[in-house]
Parts: structure tokens; C-alpha cells; sequence
């Protein structure tokens, strides 16, 4: 998983300021600085506000989904970090609301921004009543009426293929395909009816035509969809089955459990008693009855799962199988790791090359970490024979 | 490049621009766009100026305050107010004035304007969001209740439409 990038925090405040700038400056080129063309959507002979809208939705949706189709994201992982909590009821009220304080002021919070940017003075009305309307549900939202409907029915993070019963591997994409369709049905739709509602039309919210570029735009929808159903199928993607069956060395494993804790998830499957006394550090003790219990399928695969039996493990345990991220076994299971962790390291032969001389150095430190035995210090280096020639002069201080 | 004030981006093409810009922040940051979370906490960041003690002991007003993602925002709006300016001047439609139809007096207007500011700031705290919030970064994710909020969104808006129709013709 490549995406998302989580930059620093420097980093994603210039970030912010690019993104912000790209959003209004399409907002002004789509004529969302301007009331009338806003509510245009609402008279029905400007639907540039749908249009605008859904076509990003689409275009953002099949971005991300084609993406995760490939295995350079996970749409899941974004959807959880980016969306909000479903809340039935204050959604379905405030959105009506929301909706009316729109054709009141011409403007939704965002474009306001733009209207105000642009010197309209209504923009800059609607962004200080916004402002004051926020800070005024914020005293209210506590206090005990109020706080029953800012939050009733919270479903937490739900989603439509959650909804419709689709696997999270391939819902989103099998949903976006059908979104698609019903986008470019819409769109025909709407432009139907600006055509119908020309006649009454204010001059100065006439429909931006769609003219030649539609045909590309939805083309391209179809494309990108069609391309992202056949993602499924690819091997390279993080569907099921196509990364069961890799396998860490213990050495590796140690690397990450010391070195980096927060990218792996060990879940240890031998009995609970033989767990319970030793295991790797920061495992799981899950007796493979009881694996089911986890629920894989639906866990965040940030972490790779490393599954590890006794010995090496003969078959991907089937409740691990549906485990959407990558999932390791540990090669020799348990055996394998008392014998690289918890014995004596074997000291490197002399000469040994520096590899060697490293690996020995991390197995004897790790041993030690988790034992608390001290192990003999490696042999020195090999060093070069003092080498000839008088000393050199030069450096700061050699006088 | 030609400045005209009544050429506008072929909504379809805009609508790809819009939200490749939307896919890149989710790329970049893991988050979507946002404005009324901002809009708040420069808000909050004036109240807790006059009244530090207040914001500090009303939790909703704390929780603006300590949000990383609105602090965020705040920046992002930044760039939206730059974007907004610069696409204004070189399409010629950088002026100062009021929009409204000929039939309400600049003052109504200004009223309207202000008072669906405030009814939009205060539902768009119930909705965790706005159009740019809930309806565009949700529903691009497809959570159900960006698409509840898009839906009821367009309820209210045609429900109004005809009382408000003075505004604007």
C-alpha cells in the first residue's frame, strides 16, 4: 500500500494550500462564485451544480477505487480516515437544512469562500453568518435537548456495498460501475430539462453547455470503470488467495517487531499454555479454533499479519484467508524462532565478512534483550595493517 | 488568456478537475475538502481570544480548538481564497459588488445571505460537514450518510426554492 502518503506535518499544511488552491480556483472557473449560477440548480435551468458535483464524486471514486484495484491503496483505509460517522437522523435533518440556508444565501460554506475571494460582498455575509452559526450549534449541541439529536442513530463508519451485503474487496468498484450509469443517465436527464427550462432562464445563470467534451469525459468514466472491474482479477491486486503463502524468516521478524512494532501484527496459533509461557513479543496467543473470532476479514490491513504454528505452518488457516492485507506465516514457526532468538548465537568465524559480523551482533543483541543473558562481545573487525607514509598535515588543529 | 466574465469551464471537465484535486488529497493526506470545519475554527480561534475560559469549558468549542484535521482546513481555506482570487482576476470577474435578482433591495440580500450563513453553519455542525465535507469526500468514499446528507440536501434546497424565488428573478 502505497497511498495514502501521511506527510509531515509541515508538509501537509503546503499541501493544504495547494489542494485549497486547485479547489477554488475550479470553483471559480465552474461559476460557483456566483449566486445565481448556484441556485440555478434549485429554478432548474442551471444544473451546473449537479454536474460539477457528481462528475467529481465519479472521477474522486473511480481515482481511488482503480488505485486499490491494483494494490496501490486500499479504499477502506481512506474511506475510514476521511469520511465521518453515518448519523441517520441529524444527516437527513441538517442536509434539509443545510439545503434551505443554500437557496437563502446562494452560497454552500466552500463556495462562499470563493464568492468572498472574488469581492462579492453576499460571499462575504454568508462566510461570517456561517461562521457565527457554527459557533452557536457548537454552545447548543451539549446541552441535554440538543445533544439528543446531534447524536442519534450513529451507525460509526458505514458504507454502501456495507449496506447492499458486497465484499469489501469488490464492492466499491461494482458500486462505482453503478454509479457511473446512473451519472451519465442523470446527466442526459438534466440537460433535458435545462433545454426545457431555457426560455425562462436568468441571463446571468444561462447552462454552461457540455458541448463535445461530455462525450470524452463519460467515455473515460466508462473506461476508467470497466478498467477497474478488471482489476479484480488481476494478480498483482490484494484479492484474496494472490499473497497467501509468503513467508518471514525469523530474523526478519525480529528486525520488525524491535525495529518497527507498528507494521505487524502477530497472531500466535499454537495452545494457549505453550503461548501463555513464551511468545514473540507483542503476539497474540489466538489457538487456531478460535481464530475465527477475530473477524480477518474485516480487519485494517495497515499491519501485515504474521501467523505462526510449532513448526512451519502446512496451510493458510481458512479464517486468516480473507484477511484483506498481506499475511506472512513465519518460516519454522516457534521452533524456528527459540532457535534464532532465544539460543546462543553461533559467533562468525574469523574472517567472517561484515554481514556476518552484523547479523551475529543483532541476533546476540536481540537474544539478550529477551533472555537477559549477555553474550561474549564479537571478535574485533579485521582492521588494515598500519598503513605507511608520514602523517599528513592539515585539520584544524594538528599545529 | 482571454478575460471574459461570462465564460465558464465546461461543467464536466470541471467537475474531472475538481475531483482529481479531491483524489490527491485523499492520495496525499488520507483526508477529502473540507470548509465548514475550518470556517469554525477561525471562529473558535476569535472567541478564544475575548474568552479563553468559555472555549476551554464548552467541550464542542475545545474539540474545534484541539482538531488537527480543522487546523488543517484553515490552511486549505487559505488556498481556496488564493485559488478563488487569482481564477477571479484572469477570468475578468474580480469586482466588487452584491448578486441579487432585480427585485430585493441590497440590504434584504445582504440579510438572506447572512441569515442562510447562519442556518448553514449550525446544520453543518450536525452534518459533520458541508457540500464540500459530506457530500463531495463522503460520497466519492460512498458512506451512506454522505449520500443521506446529498440527498436531503437537494430536498431542501428545491423545498425552498419557491419561497426565496424573489431573490433572484
Amino acid at each position: 500500500m502505497t497511498f495514502p502518503i501521511f506527510p509531515a506535518h509541515e508538509l501537509g499544511l503546503v499541501f493544504a494550500v495547494l489542494s485549497g488552491f486547485g479547489f477554488g480556483f475550479v470553483l471559480e472557473r465552474s461559476g460557483f462564485g456566483r449566486a445565481q449560477k448556484l441556485v440555478g440548480q434549485f429554478y432548474g435551468y442551471d444544473l451546473s451544480v449537479f454536474k460539477v458535483m457528481f462528475t467529481a464524486v465519479v472521477t474522486a471514486m473511480l481515482v481511488v477505487a482503480v488505485l486499490s484495484g491494483v494494490g496501490l491503496t486500499d479504499f477502506k483505509v481512506i474511506a475510514d480516515h476521511a469520511t465521518s460517522e453515518t448519523l441517520l437522523v441529524p444527516f437527513a435533518v441538517g442536509g434539509v437544512l443545510v439545503g434551505m440556508g443554500f437557496v437563502m444565501s446562494g452560497y454552500c460554506p466552500g463556495t462562499s469562500w470563493v464568492a468572498m475571494a472574488s469581492g462579492k460582498l453576499d460571499g462575504l455575509f454568508t462566510v461570517a453568518g456561517s461562521i457565527v452559526g457554527g459557533l452557536v450549534w457548537a454552545e447548543l449541541e451539549g446541552r441535554p435537548g440538543f445533544s439528543k439529536l446531534h447524536d442519534a442513530t450513529n451507525l460509526g463508519n458505514f458504507y454502501l456495498w456495507e449496506l447492499l451485503h458486497l465484499p469489501a474487496r469488490s464492492g466499491p468498484i461494482v458500486l462505482a460501475a453503478a454509479v457511473i450509469a446512473m451519472a451519465i443517465g442523470s446527466f442526459f436527464l438534466a440537460e433535458k430539462v435545462e433545454r426545457l427550462l431555457a426560455p425562462r432562464a436568468d441571463p446571468l445563470a444561462v447552462a454552461t453547455p457540455g458541448g463535445r467534451p461530455r462525450r470524452f469525459v463519460f467515455a473515460g468514466m466508462i473506461a476508467a470503470g470497466v478498467a477497474g472491474l478488471a482489476a479484480l482479477a488481476l494478480p498483482t491486486g490484494t484479492a484474496a488467495g494472490a499473497r497467501r503463502g509468503e513467508v518471514i524468516s525469523p530474523a526478519e521478524l525480529a528486525q520488525r517487531v524491535f525495529g518497527a512494532p507498528w507494521t505487524v501484527r502477530v497472531v500466535d496459533l499454537r495452545p494457549m499454555a505453550a503461548c501463555a509461557a513464551k511468545r514473540v513479543p507483542g503476539s497474540e496467543c489466538v489457538p487456531e479454533a478460535d481464530l475465527a473470532k477475530l473477524r480477518l476479514a474485516d480487519a485494517s490491513p495497515s499491519r501485515d499479519l504474521v501467523l505462526l504454528g510449532e513448526g512451519d505452518l502446512a496451510a493458510t488457516p481458512p479464517a486468516a484467508v480473507a484477511f484483506p492485507g498481506r499475511l506472512l506465516s513465519l518460516s519454522g514457526g516457534w521452533k524456528a524462532w527459540e532457535a534464532y532468538a532465544l539460543a546462543p548465537a553461533e559467533p562468525p568465524a574469523p574472517g567472517a565478512s561484515a554481514a556476518e559480523v552484523e547479523a551475529y551482533r543483532v541476533q546476540s543483541g536481540i537474544r539478550s534483550a529477551l533472555t537477559g543473558m549477555k553474550a561474549a562481545p564479537p571478535p574485533p573487525p579485521p582492521t588494515a595493517a598500519p598503513g605507511g607514509g608520514p602523517k599528513k598535515g592539515g585539520g584544524g588543529c594538528s599545529g | 488568456m482571454e478575460r471574459n466574465p461570462e465564460k465558464f469551464w465546461n461543467p464536466y471537465l470541471a467537475g474531472v478537475a475538481l475531483g482529481l484535486v479531491l483524489a490527491a488529497t485523499y492520495l496525499v493526506m488520507g483526508t477529502g475538502l473540507g470548509a465548514s470545519g475550518g470556517s469554525l475554527r477561525m471562529g473558535v480561534a476569535a472567541l478564544s481570544a475575548v474568552a479563553p475560559d468559555h472555549v476551554a469549558a464548552t467541550p464542542a468549542l475545545a474539540r474545534a480548538a484541539a482538531s488537527e484535521h480543522a487546523g488543517w482546513l484553515v490552511y486549505e481555506l487559505a488556498g481556496v481564497v488564493l485559488g478563488g482570487l487569482v481564477a477571479a482576476y484572469t477570468s475578468g470577474r474580480l469586482k466588487a459588488e452584491v448578486l441579487k435578482g432585480p427585485r430585493i433591495s441590497t440590504a434584504g440580500r445582504l440579510a438572506l445571505a447572512l441569515a442562510g450563513g447562519v442556518l448553514m453553519g449550525a446544520a453543518a455542525k450536525l452534518t459533520r460537514g458541508c457540500a464540500s465535507g459530506q457530500a463531495l469526500t463522503g460520497g466519492a468514499l460512498l458512506s451512506v450518510g454522505s449520500w443521506v446528507f446529498f440527498l436531503s440536501f437537494f430536498a431542501g434546497g428545491y423545498g425552498l426554492a419557491w419561497f426565496v424565488r424573489r431573490e433572484w428573478r
